[in-house]
This record gives C-alpha cells, sequence and structure tokens, in this order.
C-alpha cells in the first residue's frame, strides 16, 4: 500500500494533552498517520492541511455544555470521514454519532490499537467497532434499528464482552476474519437505515467493493 | 376525612348521652309543672308539644345511647318536629305571657336543637335564631310592649341561647384537644413501630454479615494460627475473594442511584488494588433489579475477579429484558460457581483465559 504512507489526520480536541498523545500514536502507529492540523475548535478541520486530511478525530466535548452534534453533521454532510473519540461511554450518543454518518465512536478509556485501526479504516473510507460501540449496537432497543442475525448479535455480545477477537473466534468456532465480516456487516446495515450521508454512502459502496454485500441485498 | 372523624365521633357521642340527659330531666324537671300549673288558650296543643318534644328525645336516645351517630333523616324530621312543637307551644299561650314563666318551650326547644344538631354546628345556630326569631316574632306580633317587659323578655332569651352556645363551644373545644392527642398518639404508635423495623432490620443485617463474614473469619483464625501459609497460593487466593466478598458486601447496602454498578464496581475496585489491571465497560441504562437476584449476578463475578491473576475485562450488557455480567480473566483456576433460578451462570476455560457470564432474566409478569 503505496499511499498508506501518505494517510493524515486532523485532531480535534480541547485537551492540549490529549492532542499530543493521539498525535504520537498516530505518527508512532502501523501504518504511520501524519498530522495535518489540530486544535481546540473545529474551525481546524476546514481549513489549510486540515480541510484536506483523510480523517478527522473528533472530541464530541469541546468545552460547551452540549456534544458537538452539529459539527460533527457538517464534517459527515462533507464527506469527510470521522472519528468521534469521547469522553463519555454514552449509548444514545453513540448510535446518534453512527446516524450522522461518523465512521467511529471510541471512549477514550479505550486505548491506542483502538484509535489507529479505526483511523486507518475511516482513512480508507471503512466503519470499524471498538468493544463499547459494540456493547452499544447489542443493547439497541430503538425503534428504526435494522435487523440483525442471532450470529452477529452474538459476535457484538462476544466482541464487547472480551475485547479479544482471538477469544470471539474461538467462543464462536470461527476466524478472527469472519469476526471482523460480520462487524463490518452489522455496520453496513447500520449505514442502510436512517439519514443519508456521504460517508455512509461511500461505506455501502465500500462494502460492495469488498464483496460484503451484493448489489441485489440492497 | 374519614380516619379523622373517630376521636370526634367519641366526643360527639358522649356529649350527646350528657345532652340527651339533660334534655329530659329538664323537660319533665322543669317544664312539666309549668305545663300543668298554666292556664292555655288552647291546652290540648300545649299537651301535645310537650309529647312532641318527649317523643323526639325518646327517639334520640335509641341511637344516642348506642353512641351512634344520628341518622339524617332523623334529624331533619326530628328539627322539623321540634320547631312545629315550639311553634304550637308558643301559639297555646297568650301573647302577652310570652317570654315568661309560662313560656316552657322557648328554652327546653333550644336542648331539643342541640341535640339533634350538635355537630352541625351552622344549621344549629341558623335554625336557634329562627326559633328566635319567630318567638320574638309571634312576642311583638301581640303589640309593642313598654321596655320593662321588652328587656325582660330578652334577658330570657338571651339566658336561655347562652347556655347552649357554651356547650357548643366546649364540644367544639373538646373536639379539637381530642383530634390532637389522637393525632400524637397515632405518631408515637408510628414511632414505636419504626424502631421496632429498624431493630429487625439490624438483627437481619447482623445474621447477613455473619453469614457472609463466616468464611473469612476461618481464614484469618487459620492464618494467625499459622495453620495457613500466606506464600500459598491457595490462601492467596482465599484472601483474595475474601476481601472482594468484603468489598462487595460494603457496597451492597449503600444507597446510590445504580446499586448494580456500584457493586461491580466495587469488586473491580478490590482487583484492582491486588494489582489487576481491569477495563469494566458497560452498555445499556439502569435497569432496577431486585436484591436477590443483585447478589446472585454479582457473586460469580467476585469469585472470577478474585481468580484473576493479572488482567480482567468485565463488561454489563443491561437492556430492558435482561442483564448480562461477563468477565473474562486470565486465571485457570476451577471456580465453583452454580446457576440459580433466577440467574443462569455459564463458565468456561479458554486457554489461559476463563470466561464467566452471569445473566439475569427479568420475568415478564
Amino acid at each position: 500500500m503505496a499511499q498508506a504512507a501518505e494517510l493524515s489526520a486532523v485532531i480535534v480536541d480541547d485537551h492540549p494533552a490529549v492532542r499530543a498523545g493521539v498525535a504520537q500514536w498516530l505518527v508512532t502507529g502501523t501504518p504511520p498517520i501524519q498530522v495535518a492540523a489540530s486544535g481546540d475548535d473545529v474551525r481546524v478541520a476546514w481549513a489549510g492541511e486540515g480541510a484536506i486530511a483523510d480523517v478527522v478525530i473528533l472530541d464530541l466535548h469541546l468545552g460547551g455544555p452540549t456534544p458537538a452534534m452539529s459539527e460533527l453533521r457538517r464534517l459527515a454532510e462533507a464527506g469527510r470521514r470521522v472519528v468521534v473519540y469521547s469522553m463519555r461511554a454514552d449509548d444514545e450518543i453513540a448510535l446518534q454519532c453512527l446516524e450522522l454518518g461518523a465512521l467511529s465512536y471510541l471512549t477514550k478509556a479505550e486505548g491506542a490499537e483502538h484509535l489507529l485501526e479505526a483511523a486507518v479504516a475511516a482513512a480508507s473510507g471503512r466503519a470499524y467497532t471498538p468493544p463499547s460501540l459494540a456493547g452499544a449496537l447489542a443493547g439497541d432497543r430503538s425503534a428504526g434499528r435494522p435487523a440483525l442475525s442471532a450470529r452477529e448479535t452474538e459476535v457484538l455480545v462476544e466482541w464487547f464482552q472480551s475485547e479479544s477477537k482471538d477469544f470471539v473466534g474461538q467462543r464462536l468456532g470461527i476466524s478472527p476474519r469472519t469476526v471482523n465480516t460480520h462487524l463490518e456487516h452489522i455496520r453496513v446495515k447500520y449505514a442502510m437505515i436512517g439519514r443519508e450521508a456521504p460517508t455512509k454512502a461511500a461505506l455501502l459502496a465500500r462494502a460492495i467493493q469488498d464483496g460484503l454485500v451484493q448489489v441485489d441485498d440492497l | 376525612m374519614s380516619e379523622k372523624r373517630a376521636p370526634g365521633d367519641h366526643v360527639y357521642a358522649t356529649m350527646r348521652i350528657i345532652l340527651a340527659c339533660a334534655t329530659g330531666i329538664l323537660q319533665f324537671g322543669l317544664c312539666l309543672h309549668p305545663l300543668l300549673a298554666q292556664e292555655y288558650r288552647h291546652l290540648w296543643l300545649a299537651v301535645a308539644a310537650f309529647i312532641a318534644l318527649a317523643c323526639v328525645t325518646a327517639v334520640c336516645c335509641g341511637w344516642v345511647l348506642r353512641r351512634k351517630p344520628l341518622p339524617v333523616a332523623l334529624v331533619v324530621a326530628g328539627t322539623a318536629v321540634v320547631l312545629a312543637a315550639s311553634l304550637c307551644a308558643t301559639a297555646a299561650i297568650a301573647p302577652d305571657r310570652r317570654f315568661q314563666a309560662s313560656d316552657w318551650s322557648l328554652g327546653l326547644v333550644g336542648w331539643h336543637l342541640l341535640l339533634l344538631l350538635l355537630d352541625r354546628v351552622r344549621v344549629l345556630i341558623t335554625v336557634l335564631a329562627a326559633h328566635l326569631m319567630t318567638s320574638m316574632g309571634l312576642f311583638l306580633s301581640a303589640g309593642v310592649p313598654d321596655r320593662a317587659v321588652l328587656g325582660a323578655a330578652g334577658a330570657t332569651a338571651f339566658g336561655a341561647v347562652n347556655v347552649q352556645l357554651a356547650v357548643v363551644v366546649i364540644t367544639r373545644v373538646l373536639h379539637r384537644q381530642t383530634h390532637v392527642a389522637m393525632a400524637v398518639a397515632e405518631e408515637q404508635d408510628r414511632l414505636v413501630t419504626r424502631v421496632l423495623t429498624a431493630q429487625q432490620w439490624e438483627r437481619g443485617q447482623r445474621i447477613l454479615f455473619a453469614d457472609q463474614l463466616g468464611s473469612t473469619l476461618s481464614l484469618l483464625a487459620g492464618l494467625a494460627d499459622g495453620e495457613l501459609d500466606p506464600r500459598d497460593s491457595d490462601t492467596q487466593r482465599r484472601c483474595a475473594l475474601a476481601a472482594t466478598q468484603l468489598r462487595r458486601l460494603f457496597a451492597e447496602n449503600d444507597d446510590v442511584p445504580d446499586p448494580l454498578v456500584h457493586e461491580v464496581t466495587a469488586c473491580v475496585d478490590a482487583a484492582e488494588r491486588r494489582g489487576v489491571d481491569v477495563s469494566f465497560a458497560i452498555s445499556g441504562a439502569a435497569v432496577p433489579v431486585p436484591s436477590q437476584a443483585r447478589h446472585e449476578l454479582t457473586g460469580p463475578v467476585v469469585a472470577a475477579l478474585s481468580a484473576a491473576r493479572s488482567r480482567a475485562r468485565v463488561s454489563m450488557l443491561r437492556t430492558d429484558e435482561e442483564v448480562r455480567i461477563a468477565v473474562v480473566a486470565d486465571a485457570c483456576a476451577d471456580l465453583v460457581v452454580e446457576s440459580t433460578g433466577r440467574v443462569g451462570v455459564e463458565y468456561g476455560v479458554y486457554g489461559e483465559y476463563l470466561r464467566l457470564e452471569a445473566r439475569w432474566r427479568k420475568q415478564r409478569s
């Protein structure tokens, strides 16, 4: 992957220490992700280098009293690939972020490993489901939720409970790769419901390209 | 209001017995003589009025002596009879003798009305006033008397009504004080019940604590006597289990908005103090779990966490229908965990990891 070295991200977080830490994780990760810009305001993602970065890593709580949902919506509507990185593990907000078009929702309790995976996946327009988000999806009882198969629900619950895809594979008698396929499939199902967003459309296109879903299924 | 009527009824019942006796004594002791001694325009009218008044008292006694409130129909009929008797008695005597000794009905009627309308003060005052007005009207209809006669009549009327109003006031005061006394007594009863409940709860807690401290006490005794070696891994595991159990026991009785998370957090905290790296994740909002089911849910968590060597993942998945708590830890100890009627426990060892899940399903009623 020649272009992998060229991945870039913009970090929006109101804590300088978090920005520095995330930047360090991204730069030293495999593949490394260059930090195009970072700041405590979402404007850094709209100007200069930040405007053309592959991924936006967005903290939802930017010092204001309410989560920065409208900022997320504007970014997603512009087709930006957003990874939400939040202090709070709030299932409802996590599901709202997916609805708006975020490609991943991570809590800050989830470390570098998940953030890197999420950022790399988002850079190529793919979704990433960390364990906490899997828990939120498994517990989703909203009226408009997509119908998941029994196996898909099992994968969500086991991934939430163990944080290890190897362990999930061992428990369910499938390969870790199949675990990933199930998780991606679930996210495609979620992308097909609710409001439209360019990132969701791209996610679907990507899933068709990867052979995850057939055009006939849509 | 119904529960507050009880003390009032008690006062009214007693006052009615006194009033019934007083009315009877007044009628036959003080009024019988003037009835027989005076001259009347229509004697039969006066006698009929006397008998009617005596009958009203007698009928009232049927309820009064059994300490029962008078029925509304009796009160209405009795009041009508009494007022009619009063009119008849007044009409029976010559107008110039009204408001004098011969007018025995003037004061007596007031006692009858009091007996009938004791607990209906407004009606009583209205009827008494109507009675006085009518008597006064009849008195004045015979022509305007001179000032001395008028003064004497006023004094007679005032004297007759005054004592009756005093009885009303005394009854009201007694009623109110009884009410207050009963309220105080009820509050004291409630306090006694609360104290008894608290004592019982404390005894229950003592038994429960003694029950749960059982394994801890024998462990401490073993360590103190030197029978158990603190370097032994089995002893260390028992200590870890006892410490986690104790920590949960302390958390169990805390008054917090989300007791299940509080309890599991206490277990996680105990494991972290041992140096275990624990990640704890919760999905879903708080759901009410009965305390017994909560105890059975967290019991296996205590066992699994105390067996963890260096890493553990604790997760809680809550929906409206069920609660699932899972522990995945690097431990290969054999745990003794059993499913109960309410909580299903699944346990397995996968390589160097153990996985345990306690699952409680809400029963649909």
